[in-house]
């Protein structure tokens, strides 16, 4: 569960965790070729940190486009994170989005719905 | 223990008679007491390992029907979650064709006078030219040209000049039909393109446009300032390629600046 930092391609996010501070990063465009490639860490080190620690975790998302996998892989996330909060463990999701596009709201709102645990949809600049 | 077979009205259950049997004292020297004691012995085995396999058949079945219960149950959710990724997927296949649209819009156009520009008055022109070659109506094709402009930007600066070039624009594109091709040609420079057009239209329409921009003067940044045009204008021959048939517009425009400017020149 070591911290690690994908930079960002003109295909894939920006990923980065902290593993002190209990934060997850993502943020750009993400249509990879091999969604399982680019995921597995970001999956592997969420369930360790949900797995080995009770502090609290915020995912910080500032997601754009996602192609299908992309989508199926962030649900994958947050349902990591919806069973975790059924155990009692906090966990937040902020996913912030630029006020000219209005849509990535109306988008984030989607993947929201079923989840009880807190996701903020922030408009930003 | 009860053996669960049916008994005759008024009897007391075998085993219990039996029991009662086993026990008194007056058959204890019965030579059938010993085999019945075995007998009743190993049926109460048997009984008891019924009851056992009944029980553990039970469990199965009861285990498969919570499987095939769970089976269910996980499909309704995998097919939510489906018609979920789904549903996202293509919100964003829609988010990608709208931005898609508008950077096509975009690439028509022109930034600063809004007016379609070089590329989407080359495409109209093709379109144009191929519709005239299968055997359609003329088309007329203008070249406006803003008299002295770089004299405006030399004297009031570019800014300034730039504003006069929008308002020109605006005029000109207020000037032209709905389905008539306003463009910004390049520099100062404009193209009008009336489709399905009749030679004999040209002169009223070109006058219309010259009209329309020098008759009365612009207010521009507080300052009144009068703008002439000179007008190339050319019909189409038939059987002529675009190239030669915009060359012969230019050398039309050309003539008009040559003669003096604030005029059209018709191409020959």
């Amino acid at each position: 569960m070591n911290d690690f930092e994908i930079p960002a391609t003109e295909s894939t996010p920006l990923i980065r965790t902290d593993r002190a501070a209990g934060r997850l990063e993502m943020s750009g465009d993400s249509y990879p070729e091999n969604s399982f490639e680019l995921f597995q860490p970001v999956l592997d080190w969420i369930a360790g940190f949900l797995g080995q620690l009770l502090q609290p975790l915020t995912l910080e998302l500032k997601l754009l486009y996602l192609n299908t996998s992309s989508v199926r892989a962030m649900m994958d996330i947050f349902d990591a994170l919806q069973d975790a909060h059924d155990r009692g463990q906090p966990v937040e999701v902020n996913w912030r989005y630029d006020r000219d596009n209005e849509r990535v709201a109306d988008l984030a709102a989607e993947f929201k719905e079923d989840y009880s645990f807190p996701f903020e949809i922030i408009p930003g600049s | 223990m009860s053996s669960g077979f049916p008994l005759p009205p008024g009897e007391r259950p075998l085993t219990e008679r039996i029991d009662a049997l086993l026990t008194d004292a007056e058959h204890r020297d019965n030579p059938l007491r010993a085999p019945l004691a075995e007998l009743y012995n190993a049926f109460s085995d048997h009984l008891h390992q019924l009851e056992r396999i009944t029980r553990i058949s039970d469990h199965y079945q009861a285990a498969e029907r919570d499987r095939g219960a769970n089976h269910a149950v996980n499909y309704r959710r995998q097919l939510r979650r489906l018609e979920k990724i789904v549903r996202i997927s293509d919100q964003y296949q829609g988010m990608l064709r709208e931005l898609n649209q508008r950077l096509e819009w975009l690439s028509h156009r022109d930034a600063l006078t809004g007016l379609p520009n070089r590329r989407h008055a080359l495409m109209r022109l093709r379109e144009e030219h191929v519709r005239a070659q299968r055997g359609g109506r003329s088309f007329v094709i203008m070249i406006i040209d803003i008299d002295h402009f770089k004299d405006i930007n030399d004297t009031w600066g570019h800014e300034f000049g730039d504003q006069a070039l929008t308002a020109v624009a605006a005029r000109l594109a207020a000037s032209v039909r709905e389905y008539d091709v306003c463009a910004r040609w390049g520099g100062e420079e404009f193209l009008v393109m009336l489709p399905d057009t009749d030679p004999c239209a040209a002169g009223d329409n070109a006058r219309r446009l010259r009209a329309c921009v020098g008759s009365d003067p612009f207010t521009i940044d507080g300052r009144e300032l009068r703008i002439t045009v000179s007008l190339g204008v050319g019909s189409y021959h038939p059987g002529e390629d675009l190239t030669e048939f915009m060359k012969r517009v230019d050398d039309a425009l050309y003539l008009a600046k040559h003669e003096g400017r604030d005029r059209i020149a018709f191409a020959a």
